[in-house]
């Protein structure tokens, strides 16, 4: 009954151990991954919007526009970049991405700007949007914008990786437990066991030869408990208070 | 380049054997824009057929090996290194749309040794027509430029000075956009509203978004850049939101296509199609008093000439006569020509030549071709169509039909 009150705390503690390296593994991942992939992709961003800005000043200069569409498109298809577009240095669209129609939000903004800007737009997501002068702004700016909801859902999925990977350690480490704890509490019974029948047949011939035998701490137990047996028989004979003669 | 026969009877002429000049074509013969495609081969095809049946050129039948990109640049990229890498074409012909050709034209430069040029794409964009990448190619219709600045100067005749913009979101949405936009400019006007739409726009898909967005400008006019599919939806979608306004489509759109779907299931469509206008580089296949419009008819009577059913993956119904199929017809008519003119031994390396010795030449209408190295274009002009009795006839007077 103690043994299992002793491994339901043990069971406890290994809950709440894991629950604290979960928790703060997740956080520690979440922080990590949001900081490395966000710089990753405004870096990407960046150097790909520098590469159409200094593709585009031929184009915008000799000629159509049609050329220029062309190039975005290209780009468009690379994982994580959601939209982009170029405007001229009166901030007029030249070409874009988006359909159906350019956001009010970017239309109305201001396309001078070449901080990095962090965009909702409503029915498209979350945004970061990066820029990058063309022939040092004088022929306008390349925009593009890159969807944060793709690092969310990076995040999510490392995270869940550890969960598992910690839930399958916790599941193990549970088993484990059980199995030594049960491995630690078996000769634990048998020195109780042996103790209640030396109490019980103390008239009797109570050695257990292989328990006694035993040279850890279950067998040294065994022995203490047959030496207070025979201490016990030998003051209870002799009229002495037990233990007085010990 | 010498022309000598070699032992499986092909001369030292890329893509020229004792039989055959053979044309490499991708188009877009899948997806929504196939008509496109498979309308300017079966125009082509009639022409062809009517040469090789009389004995082709000095002997030589003109084949045409044709590949499918649906109307997608990375499949029309690769469709061009194999005609002119591993079937080694003599010349690459009857291309379909913008956003095609631009992916292919830089190949075209880098190919420029191997002297594989582009005839007659289906496009009306610039990249094609002006440097770096107008000395691969050779235009038979007139340009975007010059029909969407058509579209507004006619508009704007009429006091329609509000024009938006409908476009598809690519290359060729954006050489048509340009277009108005310059157009507009140089009457002190601006575009009033633009919308979108994805490429490979299905017409059962709604277009209502882009109908709102462009109600907002309030505009008197809208231009659509757009294949068939596409600006069939939005019409649709535009008269049944009361957006009742004059509304434009260049010739790439497929007139015949276009109204097909509008028009399919619907008792009385005139709804649908009172206030559209569609121009076209190529005349009235219904005015017979053309020569080369009655020998179209004619051919495409004749011969019936069948889809490439090797690259076909859909059904496909197709059009007696169509503006696309006209086009079609025409450019294999000059091709014809041009390959007539390359003499006993047609070598690429001397088919530029070839075709600036086309000057005021006569193709059977009422514009006569000329090309030059500075002149890369051969037609110049832009017909305008409105829809009556359910077929598509010359506007006679844009007043009249549009003048509010």
């Amino acid at each position: 009954m103690k043994i299992q009150k002793l491994f339901q705390k043990t069971l406890v503690g290994i809950f709440f151990l894991f629950a604290v390296i979960s928790l703060s593994t997740s956080a520690l991942c979440i922080y990590t991954v949001d900081t490395h992939l966000s710089a990753e992709y405004e870096s990407n961003s960046r150097g790909i919007a520098k590469t159409i800005s200094d593709s585009s000043v031929d184009i915008l200069l000799n000629r159509d526009l049609s050329a220029l569409q062309s190039l975005i498109d290209q780009f468009i298809e690379i994982q994580g970049i959601s939209y982009i577009y170029i405007t001229s240095e009166h901030g007029e669209f030249l070409a874009h991405t988006f359909v159906p129609g350019i956001p009010t939000e970017i239309a109305r903004s201001d396309h001078s700007s070449r901080a990095t800007v962090e965009r909702s737009l409503p029915g498209m997501g979350d945004f970061v949007e990066v820029s990058s002068p063309i022939l040092a702004g004088v022929a306008g700016a390349v925009h593009i914008g890159m969807d944060t909801g793709l690092i969310a859902l990076k995040i999510q999925r490392a995270v869940g990786q550890q969960v598992y990977l910690i839930s399958s350690i916790f599941i193990i480490g549970v088993f484990s437990a059980i199995w030594l704890v049960r491995l630690a509490a078996k000769p634990i019974d048998s020195v109780i066991a042996y103790a209640a029948r030396l109490a019980r047949e103390r008239n009797k011939d109570s050695s257990d030869d292989k328990l006694l035998a035993r040279d850890d701490e279950v067998g040294q137990l065994a022995r203490l408990f047959l030496h207070f047996s025979t201490v016990m028989d030998f003051d209870k004979a002799r009229g002495t208070p037990p233990g007085e003669n010990a | 380049m010498n022309g000598e026969p070699n032992p499986d009877g092909r001369t030292e002429q890329t893509g020229v054997t004792d039989a055959e000049i053979v044309l490499g074509v991708s188009a877009a013969f899948s997806g929504p824009s196939r008509g496109l495609g498979i309308e300017l081969y079966r125009g082509a095809n009639a022409y062809f057929e009517h040469v090789n049946r009389a004995g082709g050129i000095r002997g030589r039948r003109v084949v045409l090996k044709t590949y499918d990109d649906g109307y997608q640049p990375n499949p029309a990229v690769t469709n061009t290194m194999t005609l002119v890498q591993q079937d080694q074409v003599f010349a690459l012909f009857g291309y379909v749309g913008t956003p095609t050709v631009t992916r292919v034209l830089p190949m075209l430069k880098k190919f420029q040794g191997k002297n594989a040029y582009l005839f007659f794409p289906f496009t009306g964009a610039q990249p094609q027509r002006e440097p770096p990448y107008g000395d691969f190619a050779f235009n038979l219709r007139a340009s975007y430029r010059q029909e969407t600045a058509g579209l507004v100067d006619n508009f704007v005749s009429i006091g329609n000075k509000r024009i938006a913009v409908f476009y598809q979101a690519d290359a060729y949405g954006r050489s048509g956009w340009a277009g108005v936009r310059l157009a507009m400019s140089r009457h002190g006007l601006q575009i009033v509203g633009e919308a979108t739409y994805r490429r490979g726009a299905r017409f059962s898909g709604s277009m209502r978004r882009q109908v709102e967005i462009l109600q907002q400008s309030n505009p008197s006019a809208v231009i659509c850049i757009g294949s068939y599919a596409a600006c069939a939806a939005f019409l649709r979608d535009a008269v049944d939101l009361g957006l009742e306004v004059p509304i434009a489509n260049l010739s790439f759109v497929g007139s015949e296509n276009l109204l097909k779907l509008i028009t399919e299931g619907r008792e009385d469509s005139r709804s649908y199609t009172n206030l559209l206008v569609n121009s076209q580089v190529v005349p009235s296949y219904e005015d017979t008093s053309i020569p080369a419009v009655k020998q179209y008819r004619e051919m495409m009577d004749r011969y019936d000439p069948q889809p490439p059913s090797h690259v076909l993956k859909e059904d496909y119904t197709s059009f007696s006569y169509s503006f696309v199929s006209l086009e079609g017809f025409l450019n294999a008519k000059l091709m014809v020509e041009i390959l007539r003119r390359l003499g006993h031994q047609p070598d690429r390396d001397k088919l530029e030549d070839a075709v600036f010795t086309i000057r005021n030449f006569d193709i059977g209408i009422d514009e006569r071709v000329s090309f030059g190295p500075d002149r890369r274009q051969g037609l110049q002009q832009v017909y305008y169509t409105v829809v009556e009795s359910g077929r598509f006839v010359t506007l006679k007077s844009w007043e009249d039909r549009f003048a509010s």
